[in-house]
């Protein structure tokens, strides 16, 4: 898994300095330079690191946390998936709903979906939740939050 | 000098001051708790309400919440591992880590007691270099920035992995952070760069939201897929007396500490480099204090100096950023900014008049500060119980509401969807670099610092050809960018010769 | 019958008196008017706008509550493009953003989805003079020494695209004074420090960010642009020493936009009536003495320009011949 993800990550690095190069190439020298004086070097680091993954030992973790690592990795994957889909389920609710519908909706479903609690926490719960937030950051503060897509076809600024 | 700081100790002990500093303090606990609010932001939105104030009051509000903002945001960070301000991020790798091994107490009382130090340190580097304050600034030109920005860059050094790979890691993960830094409109020739033809990239990725996604994250998801609260099955019991080791920690650590306090005090006073920088410094210094490699290996899992070093260093930075502020009109970072703004609005200008005539006006900001300070620690105290308790709050409760307020901080940063973009591929890369074992703090560093070292490397070009590299402070700069850089190495070194012996 | 007869006059009644109380009750009584900036808080379009939110309900009727947004991004494009396209052109949305936007528009830069000429105009806060001023210890007193002088001297600018840069930039293609412009500062009050620590020698910007240094006798100015205000009117304008037409066409098209300083607008389609109603609540909040005072201790000049002045400083901007445009585009970049 470790491998695994240091390939993938060194192989998209690789082609993120790639593209770097080329699209500073045109450039005037002045707004080139930085750009290539970083991607060049960048490549070849990525480079050795894509090379020490597929044929190297495992290396040594850095300095920065773990995730944990008691269950099998087969749960672990599955679970992050369904995390990653309620994240992006969270971000498309916000283009199609605006925040101001999309949090208590997401709030909700999570709690009955994921957290498996009864109605009438959730229902408390979203509720405080939703009064809180927008209490602050839109009566106190006037923070702009946009309608939405489909509120914005019904009309709603 | 001496009647100057009681005059302005007396200012600051009015009643109407203590009350506004209080209010001040109230709002910045608050902000700097909610990853949503930026202190940034919410100094903007008060400064309407200072009209109304005489300088010294007006001062003690703005201070007072300033002040309480990198403390209050650390415990955040600590907690959920969620940056509550860009300024204290760093402080997740560790104590948050100890959050989860259920020693939440010790990571907030080592993270409280750091931060009141480097507080207090800072005020007092106010305080004593008002003298010598106008020739310091000065002598630091775009020469000495350039440089100062490359030992920051050597850093990245110790914070990457072990051994040669983990060297390689390492900068490649700076290498990327200097990549992303570069996203915008260059300010030499004009170039949008790296923009993909939007309008929204033109100014650079904002850094709030890439804080956001690549701590906030992958903690998300793996709090999902631990499925339990934050401690897990560690009960956070008997916190206070977990507060308590936390504290004595600082204290064992003094030496670390103080120097952290320092860098960030130093930091702050070099106008131009920016917030976050500190924090990763300290960072950095802590990680270099291990003694074995065996020890550094600790940090990142729960080392209570990786709380320690950041902790300082974010608290510190804030007394050491309004010198420039105070005396040149320069803000050392985006809240003196604001601060600025404020003191126009009550018609100080900032100057030599600041460090002559109104000098106990100047005087008074320290007070305030240390005073913002220690009460805020106290009030935090009280309630650590309460905060410290919540990791054992179950995950399924806390990832919505994390996650909404993650969602609003990275939105309303710049009121763009685009950020929200930003924050989830941030967040994808995190994940993947922290399954694949690279380092994150070099690609912060490297973000972070990647403007400030182009832009002065040009400025001293264009001004001083080549002859800059032979001026004093650079050489002492550089030297020390080597020793950084070659620590860790000779340090391995070191060790594998006494294993051999 | 009589009932439903008594009935029918009732609502009649009752209609009446709710179409009486409609026309009676202001438009803007119990709404909230938001001003759109272009820029983060702190800057001084904000400044300029959160002074103004808290002056402006006292002189529209109705009293309506005044709040700012801030959309940065840009240089402020995505803002005009917002309020172009997106707000509803109901009077409840103000925007204010970048003074160059009209050279941005006039150089078609990529991104440009407004027309300045269909903005429904208010006018500006604001009229900006742009001046170049140098460290008072250097042997230059006028511009004319400068123009003498054999070392290069050190201009201190953030990037192209700001009146930092613009300006001399000019000044140095046109007038033949031997500036040498270092960019990259990350703000101007990072340029000031430079010139402090003799880094840099000089710098160029808006009078009125530069006023307070001058003040301190640390920088002196030696040369402005087109608009003027009576501390800086005996300085020769760059206009005045062009050379060719071509030249002062050139400084003209740079500074013409200085004059909408602040400039003030709703969304295209704004009924007439709301915006003489907004453009009359500006003439008296800046005259209110009060914020003048405010203004003043914040260093903010503030003075009306009428919104058809400014759409006529749009036109002359944006109806330029393009070999006029082509020629500007080699120096100057759409930015600040």
């Amino acid at each position: 898994m470790h491998n695994k993800a240091s390939l993938a990550l060194g192989v998209v690095v690789m082609l993120v300095s790639a593209w770097g190069v080329i699209s500073a190439w045109g450039w005037p020298a002045k707004a080139a330079l930085f750009p290539l004086v970083i991607c060049v070097p960048l490549f070849f680091l990525a480079g050795a690191e894509v090379l020490w993954s597929l044929f190297g030992a495992a290396a040594h973790s850095a300095s920065d946390f773990k995730l944990s690592d008691h269950l099998p990795q087969s749960v672990a994957l599955r679970r992050t998936a369904v995390a990653v889909a309620w994240i992006l389920g969270f971000f498309f609710g916000i283009l199609l709903l605006g925040f101001l519908l999309a949090v208590p909706v997401f709030v909700l479903a999570y709690l009955r979906i994921q957290g498996k609690r009864g109605w009438v926490f959730s229902a408390v719960f979203t509720a405080v939740v939703w009064s809180c937030f927008f209490g602050l950051f839109d009566l106190l503060l006037h923070l702009p939050f946009p309608p939405g897509w489909i509120p914005s076809l019904f009309g709603v600024r | 000098m001496i009647e100057s700081a009681l005059a302005g100790l007396l200012l600051v002990l009015q009643w109407k001051a203590l009350a506004f500093m209080g209010l001040g303090i109230l709002l910045g606990f608050w902000v700097g708790l909610l990853p949503g609010l930026g202190g940034v932001t919410t100094l903007a939105l008060m400064l309407p309400f200072i009209y109304a104030m005489k300088p010294h009051e007006a001062m003690a509000f703005l201070l007072g919440m300033h002040s309480v903002v990198a403390t209050t945001g650390d415990i955040t960070s600590v907690l959920f591992g969620i940056p509550g301000e860009s300024t204290t991020a760093a402080i997740i790798l560790d104590g948050h880590s100890m959050a989860k091994k259920g020693e939440a107490g010790r990571a907030l009382g080592a993270a409280l007691s750091s931060s009141l130090l480097g507080a207090l340190v800072g005020a007092a580097a106010l305080a004593l270099a008002i003298p010598v304050v106008r020739p310091l600034v000065l002598a630091f030109g775009s020469p000495e920035l350039f440089m100062l920005a490359i030992v920051g860059l050597a850093f990245i050094a110790s914070l990457s992995g072990q051994g040669a790979r983990g060297m390689v890691r390492g900068f490649i993960a700076g290498g990327l952070g200097l990549l992303l830094a570069t996203v915008g409109q260059d300010p030499q020739a004009g170039v949008a760069r790296f923009t993909f033809g939007t309008l929204y990239l033109w100014q650079g990725l904002d850094i709030v939201a890439v804080l956001v996604g690549l701590f906030a994250v992958p903690e998300i998801l793996d709090l999902v897929v631990r499925g339990s609260s934050i401690a897990g099955d560690t009960r956070v019991g008997q916190v206070r007396k977990g507060v308590l080791e936390g504290v004595k920690d600082t204290f064992q650590h003094f030496g670390l500490a103080i120097r952290c306090s320092l860098i960030g005090t130093f930091i702050g006073i070099t106008p131009g480099l920016g917030g976050p920088v500190a924090q990763w410094m300290a960072y950095g210094h802590a990680v270099q204090s291990a003694r074995t490699p065996e020890e550094r290996k600790g940090f990142g899992r729960g080392d209570v100096r990786g709380v320690i070093g950041p902790g300082a260093a974010s608290n510190s930075k804030e007394g050491g950023s309004l010198i420039p502020t105070i005396a040149f009109g320069v803000p050392g970072s985006a809240s003196m900014a604001v601060i600025l703004g404020g003191f126009f609005l009550m018609g100080l200008v900032p100057g030599p008049d600041m460090l002559t005539k109104n000098l106990p006006i100047t005087y008074s900001m320290v007070w305030t500060i240390v005073l913002a300070n220690i009460i805020t620690v106290i009030a935090c105290l009280i309630f650590l119980n309460r905060l410290a308790s919540l990791t054992n709050v179950p995950g399924e409760l806390l990832v919505p509401v994390i996650l909404v307020l993650i969602f609003i901080g990275a939105y309303t940063a710049n009121n763009q969807y685009g950020d929200l973009v930003v924050m989830l591929l941030c967040g994808g890369i995190g994940w993947l670099m922290v399954v694949a074992g690279w380092p994150r703090a070099p690609f912060v560093l490297g973000l972070v610092l990647g403007k400030i070292a182009e832009n002065y490397l040009y400025i001293s070009v264009a001004r001083y050809h080549a002859s800059w590299l032979a001026r004093p402070i650079v050489l002492v700069l550089f030297a020390i960018a080597v020793v950084v850089i070659c620590y860790p190495i000779w340090q391995a070194r070191r060790t594998r010769r006494r294993g051999h012996a | 019958m009589r009932i439903r007869f008594a009935l029918v006059t009732a609502l009649a009644l009752l209609a009446l008196v709710g179409c009486n109380r409609q026309s009676q009750a202001p438009y803007f009584e119990g709404k909230t008017i938001t001003i759109v900036v272009g820029y983060k808080p702190g800057g001084g379009y904000d400044s300029v706008a959160r002074l103004l939110s808290r002056y402006l309900p006292k002189y529209i009727p109705g009293t309506p509550t005044v709040i700012v947004q801030n959309m940065p991004g840009a240089n402020s494009l995505i803002a005009a493009n917002y309020v172009y396209a997106q707000a509803k052109p109901d009077g409840l949305t103000i925007g204010t953003f970048n003074r160059n936007l009209p050279i941005g528009q006039l150089l078609k830069v990529e991104g440009v989805k407004f027309d300045m000429l269909k903005f429904a105009w208010i006018g500006s806060a604001a009229s900006e003079t742009t001046v170049l001023a140098i460290r008072d210890d250097l042997p230059y007193k006028t511009f004319d020494d400068m123009r003498k002088a054999k070392e290069p001297i050190i201009v201190g600018a953030t990037g192209p695209g700001a009146n930092t840069y613009d300006f001399p930039l000019l000044l140095k293609e046109f007038l033949g004074v031997n500036l040498k412009l270092v960019s990259g500062y990350s703000s101007s009050a990072d340029i000031m420090l430079a010139v402090e620590r003799k880094e840099a020698d000089a710098r160029a910007g808006s009078y009125s960010s530069i006023a307070p240094f001058i003040e301190r006798k640390l920088v002196h100015p030696v040369i402005r642009s087109r608009a003027s205000e009576p501390e800086i009117a005996n300085l020769p304008s760059d206009e005045s020493l062009a050379p060719n037409p071509r030249a002062k066409a050139m400084m003209a098209l740079r500074s013409a936009p200085e004059v909408v300083g602040r400039p003030y607008v709703m969304p295209p389609g704004t009924p007439d009536n709301l915006v003489n109603i907004l453009r009359d609540a500006f003439v008296k909040s800046l005259a209110d003495k009060d914020l003048l005072a405010e203004a003043k201790k914040a260093d903010l000049t503030l003075n009306y320009v009428n919104g058809d002045q400014a759409l006529e400083v749009m036109k002359e901007v944006l109806n330029q011949p393009n070999d006029i445009v082509a020629e500007f585009r080699k120096y100057v970049k759409f930015g600040e």
